[in-house]
């Protein structure tokens, strides 16, 4: 026992001489986690970490025996899902666990909205954790298609087909992203292309200036915290008492993971047929959803715009808009709080889960 | 006595009546048509019609020759009576013929229009077949008598005046064959129609006379659906057949059979019908040497096992009618398994009593149930891995071979060649047991994956509790310091 203690000692010692952990864990200890009832929404954002850190994990692994070919996509899922040892719990786990993310990540954002995070001095968190949920939809938009089944083939060409609708530039777009006229096996590799090189590239250095943003600039406090008596002021050092918090959240996490895995395997479908007419019911997955039944709704004339062309433009605001929210949400020269932007952060969530919801139900 | 004198006495007034009918018809005619009159006076090709019309029904019934060419018939002076003015037609050409004919035989001229041979033919405004193309012209006497050129003792050789003409058939239908009329003379029909008899089925019979339509025509009468039918109006009738002695009730029976089903309820064109094994100009029935060899131009493979089998040599001394003794000929049912070993519906136990060939049929029959129950085995498991969600697809894609397997069995059953035949059965044996194999790994997989889960639940419930025993242990030391 002496030895192993000892040993282990050494071992710390030895890295320490090297990359000063002393100073690294005293920093984190100093650094505290303020205790309120809003502390849950702070986890949300390691959740997101966790999941991305899962799906990084679980993709390499698929890479091992996934082809990214039209031929030969959908039968390599077959086999990762059927013939490779634990084959089916990687894929199923990096399906769920990509949803799991994108939701993690609405959440982090509402939760930082409502609490005004992204206040100076945090703008430039609020904006990489936007792009970051931009790329993380790119992300499941990508890996949807790669299995190469009916309904990717399909839902691929009604997403790819959407940015068509901008003036001048949009049939560039569309091709770009099909890489020719049609969803085809070119389509194909660039997705794959996209998902498992440009995409994690650009989210790892996003991701780390988001994390080292909110290491230079510590926990958000809630507003009123200042004005608070300091008796009041409950906070708990990030290392250890955060941190372990944080892992028993994961663990959790994992196991939900498992469960929903083990009980709902993602299922595969059946392949892509490119001369297929579209089976009837095309949707979305569920974080585009809301996006896709507004446009189902516009008319196909809206004033002097073409139908479609109003809806993405409506969302390309709506994009601009939020991104640029630490700019709108400033206080007024009297010092007055504007209620308004809470409102309207309302007002999204219940339009995102109203349509969402009926983007499900319509037919 | 005296009623049969009555009975004669009524029956010459009646022949004297109706000869003095016709006669007086005809006598009007002599003594009023004066285009008839004149004709018949002239010489060569002017005399020919007036001669020839003497034995016309249309003469006998006192049609006179306005009634088609038109004029006034009574009138002595030939511009008056062959006058243009007066409708005089002259010789009618084209289509004017059939129309001539259709005003007193309109319903025959209207089915004839629909037909085949009321289409266009390659002369301008004509009909490929007009009425005096089939019954003559001025010498048209009633279909019954002997002399028709429709009677059924002539119409073969009218419809082969066309028909036989390979020249002529090119201008409207190049496919078609030409050797109707050869074939016709081998067959039963045939030869019993040239022998003089006129019952058995002459071109009309199966075809239709004024409605003939195309043989793909769903309409016509010798359709493939309506073939057994048709062949049914005179071989289902007891009466009608009963001099030839042969059975009525090939129609019933067909209907009933395997070939009939698919053909008359499940709209198998492919199936064969009467025809397919008779033959349809030449049809006759099989010999007994050529069942096989009949059967065979479907059931290929079945044929040359049952000719390289030792069955063969022994049917073949006693005269039997190969596969219709196992399978019967026109209500033959779907074969089943039950055919073979010596059960109640073993068809082996006609010939075989404990003897080699019955212990051969026996171990065969055996076999292949085995095999069956292993299949139903072998489903269970893949299915009750489906219906847990497992993937399965490689190992149901495999059992396909099954059916291949169990078909072969089947097949090889016809050489009666145990040893063969053991070896295809336990080609389906390795694939029953892998399927049973995979099957129940895909279940226990299922089941696995489910402990699996629980295992790791345990496991990071154990590690939360620690982490937070953990957590809560540094809490309470900090809050002490």
């Amino acid at each position: 026992m002496i030895e192993k203690k000892s040993l282990l000692k050494k071992g710390y010692s030895w890295v320490n001489e090297r990359f000063q952990l002393d100073s690294l864990i005293s920093f984190m200890k100093k650094k505290e986690v303020p205790l309120y009832h809003g502390t849950i929404w702070y986890y949300f954002g390691g959740i997101s970490l966790l999941l991305f850190i899962i799906q990084v994990v679980t993709g390499m692994l698929l890479l091992l025996y996934y082809k990214g070919s039209a031929e030969l996509a959908f039968e390599s899922v077959q086999f990762i899902s059927a013939k490779v040892k634990f084959g089916w719990l990687i894929r199923s786990i990096h399906s769920w666990s990509a949803n799991l993310m994108i939701l993690s990540i609405f959440i982090h954002m509402f939760s930082v909205f409502f609490t005004k995070a992204f206040k100076k001095p945090r703008e430039l968190t609020w904006y990489s954790g936007f792009i970051l949920l931009a790329l993380g939809m790119a992300f499941g938009f990508t890996g949807y298609l790669l299995p190469w089944n009916e309904l990717s083939l399909f839902a691929t060409k009604v997403g790819t087909d959407i940015p068509k609708a901008i003036p001048l530039i949009g049939g560039f777009i569309m091709n770009i992203l099909r890489g020719g006229d049609e969803v085809s096996g070119a389509t194909l590799s660039r997705f794959f292309g996209f998902h498992v090189a440009l995409l994690p590239g650009i989210f790892t250095i996003i991701l780390t200036l988001h994390l080292i943003f909110i290491q230079r600039q510590g926990m958000h406090a809630p507003e009123n915290w200042e004005e608070l008596p300091s008796a009041s002021k409950k906070k708990i050092p990030f290392f250890p008492n955060f941190l372990i918090r944080d892992l028993l959240l994961w663990l959790i996490i994992i196991n939900v993971l498992s469960i929903l895995a083990v009980f709902f395997p993602w299922e595969l479908g059946t392949k892509a047929n490119e001369l297929a007419p579209a089976p009837a019911g095309i949707k979305p997955e569920w974080y585009f959803l809301f996006m896709f039944q507004t446009l189902k709704l516009i008319p196909s004339r809206v004033l002097v715009l073409d139908g479609e062309v109003f809806g993405v433009l409506l969302f390309s605001i709506a994009g601009v808009l939020w991104f640029l929210v630490p700019v709108w949400d400033r206080k007024s020269k009297a010092g007055e709080k504007r209620y308004w932007l809470s409102y309207a952060g309302i007002f999204v969530i219940i339009y995102i889960i109203v349509f969402t919801i009926y983007g499900y139900i319509a037919k | 006595m005296i009623g049969n004198e009555k009975i004669l006495r009524f029956g010459i007034l009646f022949v004297f009546l109706l000869f003095n009918t016709i006669y007086s018809s005809a006598q009007e005619i002599e003594s009023k048509d004066q285009c008839f009159n004149c004709h018949s006076i002239l010489d060569g090709k002017l005399k020919t019609p007036a001669d020839l019309y003497k034995g016309d029904i249309h003469f006998r019934k006192g049609v006179a020759c306005s009634a088609c060419h038109g004029g006034i018939s009574t009138e002595e002076d030939q511009d008056k009576s062959m006058s243009k003015s007066e409708g005089f037609i002259g010789v009618p050409g084209g289509l004017q013929v059939s129309k001539i004919c259709a005003k007193c035989h309109s319903k025959e001229f209207e089915t004839l229009s629909k037909s085949v041979h009321g289409q266009s033919s390659t002369g301008q405004g004509l009909i490929i077949n007009n009425c005096i193309t089939c019954h003559g012209v001025h010498n048209i006497i009633p279909v019954k008598s002997p002399g028709s050129k429709v009677n059924g003792k002539n119409i073969v050789n009218t419809c082969a005046s066309c028909h036989n003409n390979a020249a002529l058939m090119r201008n409207y239908n190049p496919g078609l064959k030409v050797d109707q009329l050869e074939k016709y003379k081998t067959s039963v029909h045939g030869q019993k129609v040239f022998s003089g008899d006129s019952k058995p089925a002459n071109c009309a019979s199966c075809h239709g006379n004024h409605d003939i339509q195309k043989v793909k025509d769903p309409s016509s009468k010798v359709y493939v659906t309506n073939i057994p039918s048709t062949c049914n109006k005179c071989h289902g009738d007891a009466n009608y057949m009963k001099e030839y002695k042969i059975p009525t009730d090939q129609y019933e029976k067909y209907k009933h059979s395997v070939h009939g089903v698919a053909l008359l309820e499940k709209g198998d064109l492919n199936a064969p019908t009467c025809n397919k094994c008779h033959g349809d100009h030449g049809a006759a029935p099989p010999e007994v040497e050529s069942v096989s060899k009949v059967c065979g131009t479907c059931h290929v493979l079945n044929s040359q096992m049952f000719q390289e089998s030792p069955h063969k040599s022994a049917f073949d001394s006693k005269k039997y009618h190969e596969c219709s003794v196992c399978h019967n000929n026109h209500d033959i049912s779907s074969p089943t398994d039950e055919m073979l070993g010596n059960g109640e519906k073993s068809v082996c136990v006609k010939c075989h009593q404990n003897d080699k060939g019955l212990r051969s049929a026996i171990t065969m029959r055996k076999m292949i149930d085995s095999l069956i129950n292993d299949v139903d085995v072998a489903n269970y498991f893949i299915n009750a891995a489906e219906q847990k969600g497992m993937d399965v697809s490689d190992v149901k894609f495999e059992s396909n071979d099954i059916k291949k397997v169990l078909i072969t069995s089947r097949t090889i059953t016809h050489t009666s060649d145990i040893e063969k035949y053991i070896n295809t059965i336990n080609e389906g044996f390795k694939i029953t047991n892998k399927a049973k194999i995979s099957g129940k790994e895909a279940v226990d997989e299922y089941y696995f994956r489910r402990l699996g889960l629980g295992v790791s639940t345990v496991f990071i419930t154990i590690l939360c509790i620690t982490l937070y025993l953990k957590l809560k242990k540094i809490e309470k030391k900090q809050q002490k310091t």
